[in-house]
């Protein structure tokens, strides 16, 4: 028995010795999985970072990306769908990945930068050329006629957004009472014709399909719409009050550790917070979360009064429970 | 969807615009406006209906990308997930024979305790024409987790129920599979053919006579270069010759172990070589005699007993069994090469198979078991290496013009009287025999004899067993569909030794020289069989 270990142990110290320094180069492939909106966003910053990681590594990486509601998205990676990493709309679908799957550690949103969000947006109006309609605020969403598009809460991450946005928004406006500001957003979901199931399922429906006066979309969804999809045709208005949209990322540790992709998936979101990252995430209209990016974009984003999750509903986990949940105010006013 | 909704729209503003007395003539500015809200809250209306249709299709196509799978076809019923990782598929086996016999014996000379009634003039009962349920295997077998797979398949033919297959399998590379349980040995080629994809009613002498049939164990396979060659190899209890092992229980403290490697070096290829196969399998055990003592003290033998094997032929009737204080005790090897070609309807199947086993005699035992009612023990200077061998080749040629393969087959037209489809129609033939070691009747000064004889230092008794069989066999096969399948096979089969010379009294031992030996009669059978699998 001693003999064959001896002689496994000479052949490596051999091998160890006389094999040549040179490393193979890898083919290396990771999935992201993304919510609705991001599909150019990681388009452009997944070539930026094959290119970089090509020149750092020698290894060449194939990223993937799968785009869809955030909270189907979430619900996807616990049942299986093996993610590298996670980009996703919100905190509490990430926090999902921890709880229910425990495909990540706890502490996840204090291992990047920013709580773990590399940029930001908000919730902006989207009207059609001349603003028929002459929206301004939220106000006007609630009145007769008004048609609104909106994705559904129970799927997408930034229909979620969009909801507290305007309860932000209500709340104020009725110092703090409830049933008026349940009764405000109630109007508001009657003047809902069709919920998508993403957010960018509802600019479908409003730039491709025509159908309704306003969109509620991300911040830079609007701007795409608007410079891209169909130019000219759209204009932004930006509400008195919204609320800060802080999309978070995380690397699903127990698929990178199963793919051998740890290090190559914190290397790609440690990649969103560089210059290059950044300037990816502002072309794309994320607002970045660099100083120096952020001034060099500081005109293509209009200064909001914005409310923050924390601040304004106490996190995540709270505004899902009370607003999101099965029986929430959403189900509340919605089944009314 | 979408178009429908146009449709309909156009409908209705062509309805809205003729029925509107101000149509014609609509020159106020007002009426005109109304008369444009009206248009653009409509064709919002329709368009909305347009999008909701577009989203409940997307929404219920989402849903069955994730809805759970139910299938019910030719190849069994199944239930799994959606992204094919766990699934449960339900399969089952039945066949029904009929045993005609128009010559033969249905055991050794001299065997009166498998039946009633007294042995005819030569020491034997005829074999008797029967009716049975030859496999009625339920399957139930699935995958959790896209790697782990089990199977289950009880057998409630043969009288009474017993588990055939019952294993765990690791799925975990093509080339790296682990099963542990009761399983089929991965050393025969026609046994790991399928109970309902064999060509003939019975497998021939290598597979039920030589090779071992199921055991407990532990096997590793997988295949290599892109399937051009498969390997196995296995830790098991081992069993005897043609033995398929009882769950749960051990024979013999040692472990047999077995190993097949089997190559298609062509199977990618358009050649006419494409459908060649050949490997070779094998299995190593080493018994201590002593340690299956225990099980010489039985009075009434079964196929296993002391590790020993009985030999049957075609029509499963038994023409050898060792001598009841045989034991086996030391070395058991075997080996097999094999090979199978096909090309269009024409199939070759061909196998060789040789043991050698280390036997002894054993003396002594209880009284009430039989023995003299002392220890038993094993006789010194009595074991031997008995070395049999058996080989087969058996050729098929499909008439309906059906590719054959070394698994089921797939008429091109299913039987059906109304639509005038008759099914696939296989011709079959195969020649296959088995000889066993001379030694076997003789004792260690080359007298031939039996217990009782004098001469009792012999494992067998060349008057009561025959030392080799030859069968051949033709037949067709009916296939009615994918699942039904009609077989009849006529099977003669032609014995050395295995009978006492005409004109001695059935007391009459064998003698030293074996001169009173003659052969057993031929054994003539049909073989019916109506099988359904799925």
């Amino acid at each position: 028995m001693k003999k064959p270990l001896l002689a496994i142990a000479l052949l490596y110290a051999v091998f160890s010795v006389t094999a040549p320094t040179t490393v193979l180069a890898k083919d290396i492939s990771l999935l992201n999985v993304s919510y609705d909106p991001t599909r150019e966003l990681y388009q452009d910053f997944n070539a930026a970072f094959s290119k970089y990681w090509l020149a750092k590594t020698g290894d060449k990486v194939t990223i993937k990306t799968s785009h869809g509601g955030s909270g189907k998205q979430a619900r996807a990676i616990i049942d299986g769908l093996d993610a590298d990493v996670a980009t996703l709309a919100l905190a509490y679908d990430v926090d999902q990945l921890q709880e229910k799957g425990k495909l990540i550690p706890k502490d996840w949103q204090k291992r990047l930068g920013h709580n773990s969000s590399p940029y930001t947006s908000t919730i902006v109006l989207l009207v059609r050329k001349g603003n028929p309609k002459n929206i301004k605020d939220w106000d006007d969403l609630v009145k007769p006629g008004i048609s609104v598009i909106t994705p559904n809460p129970k799927t997408s991450g930034g229909a979620r957004w969009n909801y507290l946005a305007a309860w932000a928004f209500a709340q104020k406006k009725f110092g703090n009472d409830e049933a008026k500001t349940k009764e405000f957003v109630g109007k508001l979901l009657k003047n809902v014709p069709v919920l998508d199931t993403g957010a960018r399922g509802s600019t479908t429906t409003f730039v491709e399909r025509g159908i309704g006066d306003v969109l509620l979309a991300w911040e830079n969804e609007a701007f795409l719409a608007q410079k891209e999809l169909g130019i000219g045709k759209f204009e932004i208005v930006v509400p008195s009050l919204s609320i800060l949209a802080e999309p978070p990322v995380t690397v699903v540790d127990k698929f990178a550790k199963k793919h051998g992709n740890e290090a190559v998936a914190k290397a790609y979101l440690e990649y969103l917070y560089s210059e290059e990252g950044q300037e990816i995430a502002a072309k794309n209209y994320y607002r970045p979360t660099s100083q120096s990016v952020a001034k060099k974009y500081e005109s293509q984003f209009p200064k909001s009064n914005l409310v923050k999750i924390d601040e304004e509903f106490g996190g995540w986990q709270k505004a899902q429970k009370i607003h999101f949940s099965d029986g929430g105010t959403f189900d509340q006013i919605y089944q009314k | 969807m979408q178009f429908k909704y146009t449709k309909f729209a156009s409908a209705l503003l062509a309805t809205g615009l003729l029925s509107l007395p101000y149509s014609a003539n609509a020159n106020d500015s007002t009426e005109l406006e109304e008369l444009r809200g009206l248009v653009q809250e409509l064709s919002q209306q329709v368009k909305i209906l347009a999008r909701k249709g577009e989203i409940n299709e997307e929404t219920g196509a989402a849903e069955k990308k994730a809805a759970p799978v139910i299938k019910a076809s030719s190849s069994g019923f199944s239930f799994g997930s959606a992204d094919g990782k766990n699934e449960v598929k339900i399969r089952g086996l039945l066949q029904a024979d009929h045993r005609h016999f128009s010559d033969g014996a249905n055991d050794v000379r001299g065997r009166s305790n498998e039946r009633a009634g007294t042995l005819n003039a030569d020491g034997f009962h005829d074999a008797e024409d029967t009716s049975l349920l030859r496999r009625v295997r339920p399957t139930i077998e699935g995958k959790v987790g896209g790697k782990y797979g089990f199977r289950f398949t009880p057998e409630f033919g043969g009288g009474s129920a017993s588990a055939v297959d019952a294993y765990v399998e690791a799925n975990l590379n093509p080339a790296f599979k682990i099963r542990a349980g009761k399983q089929k040995s991965i050393v025969g080629l026609e046994r790991l053919q399928g109970g309902g994809d064999i060509k003939f009613v019975e497998r021939g002498y290598v597979t039920n006579a030589i090779l071992p049939n199921r055991d407990l164990g532990v096997t590793v396979s997988g295949d290599l270069f892109g399937n051009k060659l498969n390997y196995g190899v296995g830790i098991v209890n081992g069993v005897a010759d043609g033995g398929n092992i009882s769950t749960g229980t051990e024979y013999n403290g040692e472990r047999e172990y077995t190993a097949r490697v089997f190559a298609t070096p062509f199977i990618d290829s358009d050649s006419a070589l494409a459908g060649l196969g050949f490997g070779i399998g094998g299995t190593w055990t080493d018994y201590t005699g002593e340690k299956n003592l225990n099980f010489t003290d039985t009075s009434s033998a079964d196929a296993t007993r002391n590790g020993l094997p009985s030999y049957v032929t075609e029509g499963q009737q038994t023409f050898f069994r060792y001598t009841s204080n045989a034991i086996a005790d030391g070395k058991r090897v075997r080996w097999s090469p094999q090979a199978n070609y096909y090309y269009g309807p024409f199939g070759v199947i061909a196998e060789y198979a040789k043991v050698s086993q280390e036997v002894s005699l054993a003396s002594g035992g209880s009284a009430s078991g039989g023995g003299a009612g002392s220890s038993t023990v094993i006789t010194p200077g009595t074991n031997k290496n008995l070395k049999h061998d058996a080989w087969g080749i058996g050729v098929s040629y499909l008439l309906t013009g059906e590719d054959a393969s070394f698994k089921g087959v797939k008429p091109k037209q299913d039987f059906d009287l109304d639509k005038g489809g008759w099914g696939a129609w296989e011709l079959v033939a195969r020649y296959s025999e088995i000889d066993l070691d001379e030694d076997t009747f003789k004792n260690a000064a080359g007298q031939y004899g039996a217990e009782g004889s004098g001469i009792n230092s012999t494992f067998s008794d060349l008057t009561k067993s025959s030392k080799s069989a030859e069968t051949w066999t033709v037949g067709v096969n009916w296939y009615l569909n994918s699942n039904a399948k009609v077989a009849l096979n006529y099977a003669r089969t032609s014995f050395d030794g295995g009978a006492l010379a005409k004109g001695l009294a059935q007391t009459t031992n064998n003698n030293a020289s074996g001169s009173n030996v003659r052969d057993r009669d031929d054994e003539e059978a049909i073989l019916a069989r109506f099988q359904v699998a799925f």
